[in-house]
């Protein structure tokens, strides 16, 4: 499923907007439409099926608490829902980093994930756009940025990783942020 | 730490937060800033806008069909097109007290109650081993009864008093194999009859060595997957006396 098409974004907004009238009916159909991006956001993050599972079921129940204060003049509803499920995924990263960082399979798993050019195709035109940007920053710094954004790791564990030291990565990222903001607010 | 002459910085700071490189207490301040000013409110959401569509690029993967059996268990939604709705009756909570609180007792009113609606059970149907568990509190007093229906991997837990927790606190579920770490079975009410749906993980490790326990957790439950606050009570788990596939006596 592919959100990129602004009637199809419209229509998120709307089965949220409902959701949040305690709409069990748009709701469902939500859920239906979104959970697998949010399920493999969380996968993405966690690597681990049933705290990923865990974490998606704390994201609907939440979602259907809080629908009511979707505000769609400043999010969609897809940008407000991955959100979301990031935020719980790296709440939980955090309480339990110890464990992670002891297990030496996660050190290993530097991953740069550059989409396919299929998935590509699929994507809308707001990740053209940031994809664009992300280009334009030294391979290095770009790769940092992916990971950070799909693992949600913090500082300290991306230098880690690269094995540059802290304040390396820092400046990379914030260097990063910097121009992407620029780039994109152009 | 915010320096307001730093504006660069600062904004920066909310990107970081975006992102999600930031520790877990510099987190947790922008969080409490977010919901305090407006100001950080708009800067975090023109990061999102800015770098959440990275979620785009992310492979889409199908969830197992129990996470969304779990979410309308957890929000007590309707569901009408499960074939095996729990309707008022299962949920009724004074019912459950009528029937008694005993552990057996429930186990052989869950015969009756499923009994009710359906065709006469075959005599296959009624020999199903349902288990269940007298989840005891350290004073000795009951907290809550468990009943398993491993057949249509069901779990019904019943409070037998209303039980006190903290804001922000509430009962959370574990299975407990012999030997092995607690699996989370899901959050309870603390004052009416929970329906939990039981994965087939679970329902595989149900047996006479299984231990229920019940923990104090965040209401949204153990934020690491094990329990993270006090075992309040705990129970093993038998399998219930069927009566033979006779349920008339009850």
């Amino acid at each position: 499923m592919s959100v990129s098409s602004p009637a199809e974004r419209d229509e998120l907004n709307r089965l949220l907007q409902q959701s949040g009238s305690h709409d069990q009916k748009a709701f469902a159909e939500l859920y239906k439409r979104t959970s697998s991006r949010l399920f493999g956001v969380c996968l993405r993050m966690l690597r681990d099926r049933g705290e990923a599972e865990e974490v998606l079921q704390e994201t609907y129940t939440t979602v259907w608490r809080r629908a009511a204060s979707f505000d769609a003049s400043k999010a969609s509803a897809i940008t407000w829902l991955v959100t979301l499920s990031r935020n719980k995924a790296i709440d939980r990263l955090r309480q339990h980093r110890e464990q992670l960082m002891d297990d030496p399979s996660r050190l290993d798993e530097m991953v740069d994930e550059q989409p396919t050019p299929a998935a590509d195709a699929q994507t809308g035109q707001e990740y053209r756009r940031l994809q664009h940007c992300l280009d334009e920053l030294e391979p290095q710094q770009q790769s940092s940025v992916r990971e950070a954004f799909f693992t949600g790791a913090t500082y300290n564990e991306l230098a880690t990783r690269c094995k540059v030291p802290l304040g390396t990565m820092k400046s990379w990222i914030r260097r990063s942020l910097m121009q992407l903001r620029t780039c994109l607010d152009s | 730490m915010n320096n307001p002459t730093d504006d660069g910085n600062h904004n920066l700071r909310y990107a970081e937060y975006v992102l999600g490189v930031l520790d877990a207490d510099t987190r947790a301040d922008v969080a409490r800033e977010v919901l305090a000013s407006d100001e950080a409110a708009t800067a975090v959401a023109l990061w999102q806008r800015r770098l959440i569509p990275l979620a785009d690029s992310v492979t889409e993967v199908a969830p197992a069909p129990y996470v969304w059996a779990r979410i309308q268990h957890a929000l007590q939604l309707d569901a009408p097109t499960r074939a095996q709705p729990p309707g008022k009756l299962w949920n009724n909570l004074p019912l459950w007290h009528w029937l008694g609180i005993g552990a057996s007792a429930i186990a052989v009113a869950l015969l009756v109650v499923v009994a009710l609606p359906r065709k006469p059970p075959t005599p296959a149907a009624t020999m199903v081993a349902y288990m269940a568990a007298t989840i005891q509190q350290d004073n000795g007093s009951t907290g809550w009864t468990a009943t398993v229906d491993p057949q249509h991997a069901h779990m019904v837990v019943v409070p037998a008093t209303p039980i006190a927790f903290e804001p922000g606190r509430a009962p959370e579920l574990w299975l407990i194999p012999a030997g092995g770490k607690p699996i989370s079975v899901g959050m309870i009410a603390r004052d009416r009859a929970t329906t939990l749906i039981l994965d087939a993980t679970l329902v595989a490790r149900l047996g006479p060595t299984v231990t229920l326990a019940v923990s104090v957790e965040p209401t949204e439950g153990s934020p690491t997957g094990q329990p993270t606050g006090p075992v309040i009570a705990k129970g093993a788990l038998s399998t219930a006396p069927n009566a033979g596939g006779k349920v008339s006596s009850a």
